[in-house]
């Protein structure tokens, strides 16, 4: 929701471009070997310029975007008042410190808890039905030989990330809403028509599948890349073997793929709190906000739609300091079992 | 809401416990955990007095005499339209300074911009200052509005709709922030600078004091009724169906309409209106014994609960209705795939006018109100103005000026040339003549305008007839004055209310318990526990707010 949260989310993970780099450990024997004398610092700043200045402006929109609104927030032990003060700097300034009022405000709240508990509930749900619906598309994509039929399926799936989460839910809206394709069909046929868009027990299941059909494709991409990287040769040496092709889908394909799923589950789980926004303040009405309240909806109507900006920067924190903690954890488990997880161990 | 599990409360105050050993430690010290306090702002109400003392002296201008006069807040009506135009504004408002940005709502597609739209061009070069309008969508205005008020970055001149005023805390903060304060330039005598003005009726000037100082020029309303009940005449008559006059009447019309297989169901929105049909006031009223009673807490509003539950639970109501608060009704209404819905009387003369040429014998009629089990109906409604119009603060006193010219101009009356160009922009062009005189849009006009004059600054509210919709003033004016006896007196009526934090909080939560129980996600068996939570968590605070305010103002 805020830039806060964002910024504060950011600490964990490293992004996957920064792995390959860092996994190989490429520069480091070699310099340790040579031993040459300390360069100066301006010696060091002419041989680098140019890629310090490659480097500056990602650097420069991290600190403007992420790292300064972090300063933000400090709002959350605020009763944070916009228009105190004769500029927005006075007003950080000259707002009253409450200490923990905001999060004591938050934590007493039982619909902030019914939040985080239906926030929960769909991230589990879509660990197991969304996750790993791309790995297998993936595969499945990755066993088609006709170069043409990959790249028109690939187009076809990828397209829908594309659509914006209004026209996603609008055309579900089209097709199964109680006005829509489907229901006046069945009432042609004389049949009750089934309110799939307004039921609030199968919402968790219309929102994954609503997902699934905006995102599979996309999602699939990371894996086919880490498929195209396995060596052929081994598919060919187990082939001679006689290893038959569920034989290879497990022993070769899947260990290949391993690094990477356990990378994006890492991320994923420090991302828990987050299951997006807009697909749910777009049906919230429709089914009830006991069934699709997340978390960021819960703060949209309960601290920016009613300007308390404290309560609002204090949930923000409480979900990145839950997004942090998981994201260790799971990072530290994944090291236990061998995995090299978001960094890997020295 | 289910109760939260013993468990829960535990891991919070664990929680709670844990962080506030962290950001001691980090301070080096060990008091900070201890001196937490709730945020949010207690309320304060202005008193009647200090408002009176800073109104502008008001001074009508009537141009043209009316067919119909006006009776209280009910506007007047002209039925045929001035031959011969007067000039109410003699001198140019702008005096060549910079552009000057507005921000005002508008429910309908986005015009043109500037550079792009003849009718803009025109008004700027009445003005002699060049206004560069940004219009955004009415139903999402509260969003930008937030983010605008929020990051302290407003337009030179901003309106804001009384109903979103209610919903942001802290607004009188951000009123002294953020907007000049326009006492000295329009108290008392000051406003005879600006007649039209000091023309508009000093009932809608009264809402416009913030602290005692007057900080806004208000949008009269042109009819004090926040809702009426619209059906489609036409299509009612072609199917043998009588107008209800009672609730029972009312349900069986809906059994009796809908038709889900022709893709036709009786109402949209509807429960606004079910609740003045059974008596229900819009918040407070007063009991007998002294004291406030809120609307939650009565039998009419349960009977009305019970009653739109019953329309929802038997798909009487259009399933896009069901999905969204944000359905397009209108559309619904003008393609008769709904036969009723509830909106504003705003919304009346321009569907009607628009649809007429669309689709013939469209008839929109609102359905006089009733009462339920022989009881009084109630009809919710106060003079309060429909926008403010506020003015940028620091940008020094000539352009203030510039600005209230420029606003004084855009409340030029009825049968001014000022009047004509804002509301129907130039003849030939936006719109043409009908053979009464009076302007008829053309196409180029409804797309070009949107209100980006008429919706900045408010101006005395007339009802005028126009050629394509002939009956409209007369059946405007007979529904306001057949129905005005019925409307609630305004208790707070002139006392400046800015309500408390935990009053403003619980409005929506309470709102989507509501609208479970509607839906029927919850029981009726629920409201008394959602009643019960709602008196809880912010709403005796806000009874004890009204109440004071009542007191101290001695009613």
């Amino acid at each position: 929701m805020s830039d806060v949260d964002t910024a504060a989310s950011r600490v964990g993970p490293a992004g996957p471009g920064d792995r390959p780099s860092s996994a190989t450990g490429g520069g480091h024997p070699r310099r340790g070997r040579r031993s040459r004398p300390r360069r100066s610092l301006a010696d060091r700043l002419r041989r680098d310029w140019p890629l310090l200045a490659m480097t500056a402006p990602a650097a420069l929109l991290l600190l403007v975007f992420h790292y300064l609104p972090t300063l933000g927030n400090v709002i959350a032990f605020q009763d944070y008042n916009p228009f105190v003060g004769d500029d927005p700097v006075e007003a950080f300034l000259y707002s009253e410190w409450i200490g923990f009022g905001n999060f004591e405000t938050l934590f007493a709240d039982p619909l902030f808890w019914d939040a985080v508990r239906n926030t929960l509930t769909i991230t589990a749900f879509q660990l197991v039905f969304f996750f790993p619906l791309p790995i297998l598309l993936a595969i499945l994509l990755h066993s088609v030989v006709s170069g043409r039929v990959r790249g028109f399926v690939q187009s076809v799936v990828y397209l829908p990330h594309f659509f914006s989460w209004v026209l996603v839910v609008t055309f579900f809206v089209q097709m199964f809403g109680g006005a829509g394709l489907l229901a006046q069909e069945m009432r042609d046929a004389g049949l009750q028509p089934w309110n799939v868009m307004t039921d609030p027990d199968g919402f968790i299941v219309l929102v994954t599948a609503e997902a699934v059909w905006k995102d599979v494709g996309w999602g699939a991409i990371v894996f086919l890349a880490a498929l195209s990287a396995i060596d052929p040769n081994l598919y060919e040496a187990a082939a001679a073997d006689g290893a038959g092709r569920w034989r290879r889908l497990w022993h070769i394909t899947l260990p290949g793929l391993r690094p990477v799923i356990v990378l994006l589950l890492i991320m994923r789980l420090g991302d828990a709190l987050s299951v997006g926004f807009e697909q749910f303040i777009l049906q919230r009405d429709a089914v009830g906000p006991q069934a699709a309240e997340v978390l960021d909806t819960f703060v949209y109507y309960n601290a920016i739609a009613t300007q308390q900006w404290g309560l609002g920067a204090a949930a923000g924190l409480f979900k990145a300091v839950v997004g942090l903690v998981l994201i260790l954890t799971a990072n530290h488990v994944a090291h236990r079992l061998g995995e090299q997880g978001v960094y890997s161990k020295r | 809401m289910k109760p939260s599990l013993p468990g829960a409360s535990t891991d919070r105050r664990t929680l709670l416990r844990l962080l506030g050993v962290g950001a001691a430690a980090t301070l080096g010290g060990g008091t900070l955990a201890g001196c937490s306090k709730e945020a949010g702002s207690k309320g304060t109400a202005t008193q009647a007095d200090a408002i009176r003392a800073v109104l502008p002296a008001y001074q009508p201008v009537e141009l043209v005499k009316p067919d119909i006069p006006g009776q209280g807040p009910i506007p007047q009506g002209f039925l045929s339209y001035p031959r011969q135009l007067v000039d109410a504004v003699t001198e140019q408002p702008g005096r060549g300074g910079p552009q000057i940005k507005t921000m005002t709502p508008w429910w309908g597609p986005t015009p043109p911009g500037l550079g792009r739209n003849s009718y803009l061009a025109a008004v700027n070069a009445e003005l002699g200052v060049e206004v560069n309008p940004s219009i955004q969508d009415g139903n999402t205005y509260a969003d930008k509005l937030n983010a605008m008020l929020g990051a302290r970055d407003v337009p030179d001149l901003l309106s804001v709709p009384n109903w979103e005023i209610d919903k942001i805390a802290r607004f009188s903060d951000a009123v002294r922030a953020l907007f000049e304060d326009l006492t000295d330039h329009l108290s008392g005598d000051a406003a005879k600078a600006y007649p039209n003005l000091a023309s508009l009726p000093t009932g809608a000037w009264e809402y416009s004091v913030w602290g005692g100082r007057l900080h806004a020029v208000p949008f009269p309303t042109d009819g004090p009724f926040g809702w009426a009940l619209f059906q489609r005449r036409d299509l009612l008559e072609k199917a043998g169906l009588a107008t209800p006059t009672t609730p029972e009447e009312l349900y069986q019309f809906g059994r009796q309409a809908t038709n889900a297989s022709r893709g036709v169901w009786a109402f949209g929105s509807v429960f606004d209106m079910v609740q003045q049909f059974f008596g229900c006031h819009q918040t407070w009223r007063k009991k007998p014994d002294g004291g406030l009673q809120h609307k939650y807490e009565t039998p009419e509003y349960r009977a009305a609960l019970e009653f739109t539950a019953r329309l929802f639970a038997e798909g009487l109501v259009h399933p896009d209705t069901v999905a969204s608060k944000g359905a397009d009704e209108k559309q619904l209404f003008n393609g008769g795939k709904i036969l009723m819905f509830q909106d504003g009387l705003g919304a009346w003369q321009g569907m009607q006018g628009e649809q007429a040429k669309v689709t013939a014998g469209y008839d929109m009629q609102p359905v006089p109100v009733f009462g339920a089990n022989g009881g009084r109906p109630v009809i919710w409604g106060s003079e309060k103005p429909i926008f403010f119009t506020f003015v940028r603060k620091g940008l020094g006193k000539d352009r203030v000026t510039e600005l209230l010219r420029v606003l004084n101009w855009g409340a030029a009356p009825f049968g001014s040339r000022e009047y004509e160009l804002r509301e129907y922009g130039v003849e030939g062009q936006h719109f043409t003549r009908a053979a009464d005189g009076s302007p008829v849009p053309t196409d180029l006009g409804r797309k070009e305008m949107a209100g980006q004059f008429g919706a900045l600054g408010g101006r005395v509210a007339v009802k005028v007839r126009s050629g394509d919709t002939p009956t409209y003033v007369q059946d405007y004016l007979a529904y306001y004055r057949k129905h005005i006896d019925l409307m609630e007196k305004d208790l707070f009526a002139g006392i400046k209310l800015e309500l408390p934090a935990n009053w403003s909080k619980i409005i929506t939560p309470t709102d989507d318990k509501i609208r479970d129980i509607l839906r029927g996600r919850r029981p009726l068996g629920d409201l008394d526990q959602v009643v019960k939570d709602f008196l809880a968590s912010g709403g005796e605070e806000g009874r004890a707010f009204f109440e004071k305010a009542l007191a101290d103002n001695g009613r």
